[in-house]
């Protein structure tokens, strides 16, 4: 599986979004209400472990989080 | 300070001869310092003199991400003579309007994509790109006029703040009662130069008021910290510790959340000194997390309605507090009183519970542009007719202990707090009232589990997620129901109004 299908299905499972046809990829998850901000700490969680990586406040500050794929591109840049 | 300032923005001239070069405020982008703020602040406050016609009746709108760029903006308007209003840059549109609508402004500044969206939204208002306006030359003499034409009894800001009947009410403050509570800041807390304020609030909400204008005063350094931190406290406490911050002044709900993830003590900011707080209740059991954690900081629990200039009352915690204990709200600042009234407008014995009321320098002048809701919430004292001293009603209950220090108990009326933000659950009951096949609605909060239950009389099938972006458009995201009941038939009390009780007791246990 690609980042992008790991993020996608842990968030999908994590937040029961089933087969909601407004998920995908580039949905805002915070604004369009699939996650809420607790939900972001476990997000982060996630990629930590599953991935072997460091998030960093500067990471968080400096780059948008709020989709998937905007996930997987800060997590594809830590594993380069 | 010399007393004889009548405008806000005279600080900004002051800052910049006293700390000139010191850096006044960073954010997520740069920083700048005080010289730096008063030209660009004098540079817009020219480039909309010119644009726009600015005073003390036209309000300018500030409609921009939270940034230095906001603060230029409010000094740049209080500049220019008007009167500055924030918005929040995630405010729905439909909100924008009815805003804009009360406000009557003449210019809103925003960026690029601020101003799309009013236009797409067909907004009517004249929309000023923070960028061009900073192109201006800076026009010493017509500022110099403005303040000298102006007194200290002009608006410096009007903040919007949630009304029952769905629309917002523009809470108007003026320039004595910002310069009052600057003064009394620094009077009253161990602040000075090398503070470094880490701010929290929205400055749609007047907590930031504290920030900008002790920091312009003291010549301290207020960081701007980024909004996405609050949502991982591990990060935002790198994030202090790296900024070395000294003074916070943050909401509750956020303070909890810190204290429950327990990173306080992990990650410890040596630096952190004087730790305050408003805008809820804050509960024993996490502020003393914090103590424990922080022994040698001062906590101080602050109290104050946006009707009037950030704060009205003080307690600096001066002992341990057990659980089932309440904090006292303390007494009142230097400059406001506040008197406890009962049912019949008499004053209260000390012990006896009563409203709130609350006069003093830095009480609103009133709501903007709505003499009908202000003559109702800001009355007459009662027990003085010998001459004008006007009161506010805060509607919250509250008791005056034996030592003096005051008491919050609950509210009078349906308004509640959550998560810091103040709600009139008739304002969420407008917006879902206005929604397709909605016959009727109500809307409730469930304390014990701090959230907003919105119920539903409708046929149609709800499905709760959208519903609550159909509401997005019309209200602010914080006042979203966390869970939404939908039924065919509301019970009804035998006078034929909804039974808010059975609900209540069906529902919410």
């Amino acid at each position: 599986m690609t980042t992008t299908e790991i993020i996608s299905e842990f968030i999908k499972n994590q937040f029961e979004i089933g087969d909601d046809p407004d998920f995908d990829n580039d949905v805002h998850l915070f604004n369009e209400g699939f996650v809420d901000s607790f939900g972001a700490v476990e997000i982060i969680h996630f990629i930590e472990q599953e991935f072997n990586i460091k998030i960093t406040q500067k990471d968080i500050t400096l780059f948008p989080m709020n989709t998937v794929n905007e996930i997987a591109a800060v997590v594809d840049s830590k594993i380069g | 300070m010399k007393v004889n300032y009548t405008s806000a923005a005279e600080l900004v001239l002051r800052a910049a001869q006293l700390y000139g070069d010191d850096t006044a405020f960073k954010d997520k982008d740069g920083k700048i310092s005080f010289i730096g703020l008063k030209e660009s602040a004098y540079a817009l406050a020219s480039g909309l003199m010119k644009r726009a016609e600015t005073g003390r009746t036209k309000p300018v709108m500030v409609y921009l991400p939270k940034s230095i760029k906001s603060i230029v903006s409010f000094m740049g308007s209080m500049l220019a003579g008007s009167p500055y209003v924030p918005m929040d840059y995630n405010v729905p549109m439909a909100r924008f309007e009815a805003t804009s609508k009360n406000l009557c402004p003449c210019a809103v500044i925003t960026d690029g994509a601020g101003k799309e969206r009013l236009e797409a939204a067909g907004i009517e208002i004249k929309a000023l790109v923070y960028d061009e306006l900073l192109q201006a030359e800076a026009d010493y003499k017509s500022i110099n006029n403005v303040i000298k034409n102006s007194t200290d009894l002009d608006p410096a800001y009007i903040m919007y703040t949630s009304g029952s009947t769905g629309t917002p009410k523009g809470v108007t403050i003026s320039h004595r009662a910002v310069l009052d509570y600057t003064k009394w800041l620094t009077d009253t807390f161990d602040t000075d130069k090398e503070s470094i304020i880490g701010m929290q609030s929205a400055f749609h909400f007047d907590n930031s008021v504290f920030d900008m204008f002790l920091t312009l005063y003291l010549g301290c350094t207020t960081v701007i910290i980024p909004e996405v931190l609050f949502m991982y406290p591990e990060m935002l406490f790198d994030f202090m510790r790296e900024e070395k911050i000294s003074v916070i002044f943050w909401v509750p709900t956020v303070m909890i959340s810190a204290a429950n993830s327990g990173v306080l003590r992990e990650k410890k900011v040596d630096t952190l000194k004087l730790i305050l707080f408003a805008g809820e209740v804050m509960p024993i059991k996490q502020l003393n997390e914090w103590i424990g954690a922080y022994p040698e900081c001062k906590f101080v629990n602050m109290y104050g309605p946006t009707e009037s200039t950030d704060i009205v009352l003080y307690y600096v915690v001066d002992r341990e507090y057990r659980a089932g204990e309440t904090l006292p709200i303390g007494i009142p600042c230097a400059n406001m009183k506040a008197i406890i009234l009962n049912e019949n407008n008499m004053l209260c014995r000390p012990g006896e519970q009563g409203e709130l009321c609350i006069g003093g320098s830095g009480i609103a002048m009133g709501y903007w542009n709505s003499p009908e809701i202000t003559e109702k919430a800001f009355i007459q004292n009662p027990l003085n007719n010998k001459y004008h001293d006007r009161i506010y009603r805060t509607g919250d209950l509250v008791y005056e202990a034996e030592d003096g220090n005051i008491i919050f108990i609950g509210r009078a009326d349906s308004q509640i707090k959550l998560r810091g933000n103040r709600i009139e659950l008739g304002d969420i009951e407008a917006a879902a009232a206005a929604m397709n096949d909605i016959k009727s609605c109500c809307a409730m909060f469930n304390a014990e589990k701090e959230e907003i239950v919105l119920f539903l009389e409708t046929d149609a099938k709800i499905v709760q997620r959208k519903f609550s972006m159909e509401l997005k458009k019309y209200i602010p995201a914080y006042m979203v129901p966390q869970k939404i009941i939908s039924m065919s038939d509301f019970p009804h009390t035998p006078s034929g109004k909804i039974d808010r009780q059975t609900l209540k007791k069906e529902y919410l246990n």
